[in-house]
């Protein structure tokens, strides 16, 4: 028999005790943490590839000149240069994963979307008030969209 | 010397070797299920957080209210109807001081209908009496001592290696305690899913090599959008920090945003 077997029963007992609460810990925590706990910080891993798994929406300029190369390169020529086409034409990844699926219908609220005059708008920034400016509501009329300088 | 084996010792073993058989099955089956709902693999391949450090930054001169990149959010986040948002824009009308106050500034009226989604009705002061007025578009700002991180009690929320903060959907509790502790109010609880949302800087997005989806539709380019890591010295978000002076929100909380706000007055918080 070895000195420690020797220790007062009631205090083996308690070393017994605490060594099991630190083992069944120490095993709970290998079987429950998470695999890529840690990896970078105190968070999971996994959880950045996870919300980078959702689908995009939004397909991107560069996916609408694939097709309508002719209409983007017209736009760049123009003030609406720095315009998306998704802004305007509405979310495309639908509409570029199948064709078929037509894009949203264009009308007069997407023009004074940006253009009717509010005081916060800055100054160089072109704004009418609509209803004086054109009692109709197809802008179209006038202006092309595409190429806004123009006025046939 | 040795010992015959009792009874008493021959149960005990027995019992204890059905117990290892039982347990060390089911310890197998609830570490593959942990593995289960917490591992997936359908992130786009080939992404190093280590190597970008985005960055988003707002000349707010430029934001003509609109509300382009508002709707692009909800859409591209499917943010939940009603006053839900990730991104956001206010109105700030500071108006004309009364004659002979001794005033440089009257009060500022601040608003934000539906989040800008819709645009701007007329502002709420007459508009000889609007001194000055200005969109802020708002959104995470992205802090490097992020109070929302600090309070979480499960890790679920985190400064991810290449600057966006993320929330972590299968671990958030839903506690809330990370939605009182922005000072922007750029979180809210999702009435869909029961856990903290914020603006991801549209990570499906950008780990895929696109623009977030508010930078995407944004028409006057308010909104600037790069990564650090790999921007020369014609990217735009490298031409914003040259061409403006800058400023963050709330600087003296000391969260240190990385979004920075150009063109903004003393009323911006």
């Amino acid at each position: 028999m070895n000195r420690f077997l020797r220790l007062p029963p009631q205090i083996l007992r308690l070393v017994l005790l605490a060594l099991g609460i630190v083992g069944s810990y120490a095993v709970a925590r290998h079987f429950l943490t998470p695999p890529s706990f840690g990896e970078y910080g105190f968070y999971r891993g996994a959880a950045l590839g996870e919300v980078a798994a959702r689908p995009a929406v939004l397909a991107g300029r560069e996916a609408c000149a694939e097709c309508h190369a002719d209409q983007v390169t017209q736009v760049a020529a123009f003030s609406h240069k720095g315009l998306s086409c998704e802004g305007c034409h509405g979310a495309g990844q639908v509409h570029a994963d199948n064709p078929d699926v037509a894009m949203e219908k264009l009308h007069y609220s997407h023009c004074v979307r940006c253009h009717e005059a509010n005081p916060a708008r800055p100054k160089w920034h072109k704004q009418v008030v609509a209803k004086d400016h054109y009692p109709g509501d197809k802008c179209t009329e006038c202006h092309v969209p595409h190429a806004p300088s123009e006025v046939p | 010397m040795k010992r015959p084996v009792t009874r008493r010792k021959l149960l005990g073993g027995v019992a204890a070797a059905l117990a290892g058989a039982i347990l060390a099955p089911a310890a197998r089956a609830a570490k593959a299920a942990v593995r289960k709902v917490f591992v997936s693999s359908d992130a786009p391949k080939g992404y190093r957080p280590e190597d970008h450090q985005w960055a988003m930054a707002i000349d707010a001169g430029r934001c003509i209210g609109c509300g382009l990149c508002v709707e692009a959010c909800k859409k591209e986040n499917s943010v939940p109807e009603g006053p839900y948002f990730r991104t956001w824009i206010e109105r700030y009308v500071i108006t004309r001081p009364q004659p002979g106050s001794g005033e440089s500034r009257g009060p500022a009226h601040v608003d934000s209908p539906n989040g800008g989604m819709r645009g701007f009705p007329e502002p709420p002061v007459p508009k000889e009496e609007i001194q000055h007025a200005f969109f802020v578009p708002k959104l995470c700002n992205l802090c490097r001592h992020s109070p929302c991180v600090q309070v979480c009690p499960v890790g679920a929320t985190f400064d991810a290696p290449d600057g966006a903060v993320l929330i972590d959907p299968k671990y958030c509790i839903g506690c809330g305690f990370c939605i009182q502790a922005c000072p922007y109010g750029c979180r809210f609880m999702s009435p869909v899913t029961h856990t903290a949302e914020k603006c991801t800087l549209c990570y499906h997005r950008i780990t895929r090599g696109l623009r977030p989806a508010c930078v995407e539709v944004c028409p006057t380019e308010a909104r600037v959008f790069g990564d650090l890591k790999h921007a020369g010295p014609s990217d735009p978000i490298r031409q914003f920090y040259e061409r403006n002076k800058v400023q963050t929100l709330k600087p003296h909380l000391g969260t240190e945003p990385r979004v920075f706000y150009a063109g903004i007055d003393k009323e911006v918080r």
